[in-house]
């Protein structure tokens, strides 16, 4: 070998020794500083170390409470002691004041159902006030979440120290993201019914009692119904509702694989013939858009009635209708195709057409490497003014929450990020080389909401607990926060 | 100035080492049967359905019985029950890549590929123009999935069998063990 060939070689394996010490070096360890930019850290709860699925932040009087819905326990910890009970409970749903921001008080944990991961717990929340309600009791707040899969439960937490179960329906299969209106009452229940041919669908119900359910329909794609045969339509992951003024239900449909965003007149949705025959089901579409088999729809966040700086002298079409699409990633360490989040201008809603994507730069942070899973998985649903139609909050996994500008959503911005520090609590991640486990730790942030006051809350699906933050620098001028 | 006979000479020379070239290529792009393949009889085949969400499984074919598997990766319903319903067989199993308006023939019932466990569903199905049995078959490993689906006189539990022999050889289960690992 000449000295020329040898300083070659050299300096290749001195690149690929840094490259290699680079993704190691993002790693996280225990007791580094968190990674973040216009974002800061207010306050945090360890959750009892439990695996968070879905925050909601509720105002309650003066008082802001945060409800966590919760997965099953995990192998090595399948039922965690409550501290407060001094008992091991299977994973619940975690109740906590966050009216101080900086000092969460956690009030209660309500068992869930046994079982572990996706299989047990109590994953998804959403809290209405009986005063909303048209038939509710007016001293009551009402709390709906899931039950491990089987079954859907109501219960009074007009008291979040002392809450009590108003009534569960039980029967099903997967219960997932539900969505539920608190002027109305109308409830679309994501699972599975007897008999359907997913296990996810959507039965929609007249909540407005929440002690009284009444069974309005069963609805899903068509080739979903029972008795159907050939092609059997992706799952439903969850709707979102404009209620009676915006009439429409974005119902999103798959995880990580061949998404579809259905657009739904909720009138004929709730008034047409409810037994669920091809064309029954067919009635109420508005509109659909199929995505790439390499994407689903996990959340489908309507930004309705958009005006876009760009198109403010056209003649029309100043404003426009936009739907934000969530992929979630599924398998750890970027074993599947990119997971992210997509803009689809809906203003003709026959014609839905894809107009952006955004994800996190992977080089940013060599996040393949840094273990479980890398993309989004959702965003934050509240509608409050303080960053609608002004700032998404994304959850990405282990690269964390994500703030983007979606003023002009047809060019997406990062304006802030935010990547917990892991604890020794967190839990790890693996995949399998060579027939063994190869496992890592790094942040999993499952969800994100929001509050009125511009708080951000983001919970951990790999036991780090409930992180609140708040946004700085250019991130809190686009919200118009002081 | 080159004459014609070099011209003629050079083509001839250059289309036998590009025709040796392409032989070669395609010689070692279509894979050699193994011992297994070789032992049962079963030929490995083109994998014959366009790009869809999941990478590109194998086939093979043998008497008239034709074999499609592939892993997909995270995608069981319920990673600690594994494939319990006739409903994933329907919507996980590829049968209806071979023709998605498929029909059920009966219930399903539960299989055992080595020690992988899940269901297995006869179905009718149309294909190449002409009505045919397959069954469809899910079992899982935790979260991932292996599907097959079988095409032929599977109603016949014999020719089932043998199918069902097939997938548990290492002609499938090596590759299949690497696949699992996103190899």
């Amino acid at each position: 070998m000449t000295r020329r060939w040898l300083s070659v070689c050299l300096v290749s394996m001195g690149i690929a020794g840094s490259i290699a010490n680079g993704a190691s070096a993002q790693q996280q360890k225990v007791g580094a500083a968190p990674e973040a930019s216009n974002m800061k850290l207010v306050g945090w709860s360890d959750l009892q170390a439990r695996s968070a699925y879905q925050p909601t932040i509720h105002k309650q009087g003066s008082r802001f409470i945060a409800y966590v819905g919760h997965h099953g326990g995990t192998d090595d910890v399948p039922t965690p002691v409550n501290p407060m009970t001094g008992q091991p409970e299977p994973n619940g749903t975690s109740i906590l004041d966050v009216t101080d921001a900086a000092h969460p008080k956690y009030l209660r944990h309500i068992p869930g159902a046994p079982g572990k991961y996706e299989d047990g717990g109590a994953q998804m929340v959403r809290v209405c006030d009986g005063a909303q309600l048209p038939k509710g009791d007016k001293n009551a707040v009402y709390m709906l979440r899931t039950y491990g899969g089987q079954a859907h439960e109501i219960w009074d937490v007009a008291d979040p120290s002392s809450p009590k179960l108003v009534i569960r329906l039980d029967g099903l299969r997967d219960t997932h993201k539900n969505w539920w209106e608190c002027d109305t009452g109308i409830a679309y229940l994501v699972g599975g019914a007897k008999d359907w041919r997913t296990k996810r669908m959507t039965q929609v119900y007249d909540l407005s009692d929440p002690a009284k359910p009444v069974h309005i329909r069963d609805f899903g794609l068509p080739g979903q119904e029972p008795g159907a045969t050939g092609q059997v339509p992706t799952d439903l992951h969850g709707p979102i509702s404009t209620g009676p003024q915006g009439n429409r239900v974005f119902f999103g449909y798959g995880t990580n694989k061949g998404g579809v965003i259905q657009i739904v007149d909720r009138e004929k949705l709730l008034k047409g013939p409810p037994e669920p025959t091809p064309d029954n089901l067919r009635a109420p579409e508005v509109g659909r858009l199929l995505m790439s088999a390499w994407n689903g729809a996990h959340t489908v966040f309507p930004m309705l009635q958009m005006p876009i700086a760009e198109f403010a002298n056209d003649k029309d079409g100043k404003t426009r209708d936009i739907v934000m699409i969530v992929d979630e990633a599924i398998l750890n360490e970027c074993n599947e195709p990119r997971q992210m989040i997509w803009f689809a201008d809906i203003s003709i809603e026959t014609r839905p057409t894809m107009i952006s994507s955004w994800t996190v730069p992977e080089a940013s942070g060599h996040f393949c490497q840094r273990g479980g899973r890398f993309g989004a998985h959702s965003s934050n649903e509240s509608m409050a003014p303080v960053f609608y139609k002004k700032i998404a909050l994304i959850a990405w996994f282990n690269a964390g929450v994500r703030a983007i500008d979606v003023r002009d959503p047809y060019h997406p911005k990062e304006i802030g990020h935010f990547i917990p520090a892991i604890t020794d609590k967190t839990d790890k991640r693996c995949v399998k080389v060579d027939g063994q486990d190869r496992c890592k730790t790094a942040i999993q942030t499952n969800n994100v909401e929001t509050d009125e006051r511009g708080y951000v809350y983001i919970v951990d699906r790999a036991n780090t607990g409930m992180h609140i933050l708040e946004l700085g620098g250019e991130a809190r001028q686009v919200a118009g926060l002081k | 100035m080159i004459s014609r006979r070099t011209i003629v000479q050079t083509s001839l020379a250059g289309g036998l080492i590009a025709g040796l070239a392409g032989f070669s290529l395609v010689a070692n792009w279509w894979p050699k049967p193994d011992r297994d393949e070789e032992a049962t009889g079963w030929r490995r085949i083109a994998w014959p359905f366009p790009r869809d969400a999941f990478p590109a499984g194998r086939a093979w074919t043998r008497d008239g019985t034709e074999v499609y598997v592939r892993p997909k990766l995270g995608f069981c319903g319920n990673c600690d029950t594994g494939v319990v319903e006739d409903s994933e067989i329907d919507g996980k199993s590829d049968i209806d890549l071979l023709d998605d308006k498929f029909t059920p023939v009966r219930e399903g019932k539960r299989i055992q590929i080595t020690d992988l466990a899940g269901r297995a569903r006869l179905y009718r199905i149309k294909k190449d123009g002409r009505e045919r049995l397959a069954q469809g078959i899910a079992v899982s490993l935790n979260c991932d999935l292996i599907v097959a689906v079988v095409v032929g006189k599977v109603d016949d539990d014999a020719v089932a069998r043998a199918a069902q022999r097939f997938l548990e050889t290492n002609t499938v289960q090596v590759w299949l063990n690497a696949a699992l690992e996103g190899k």
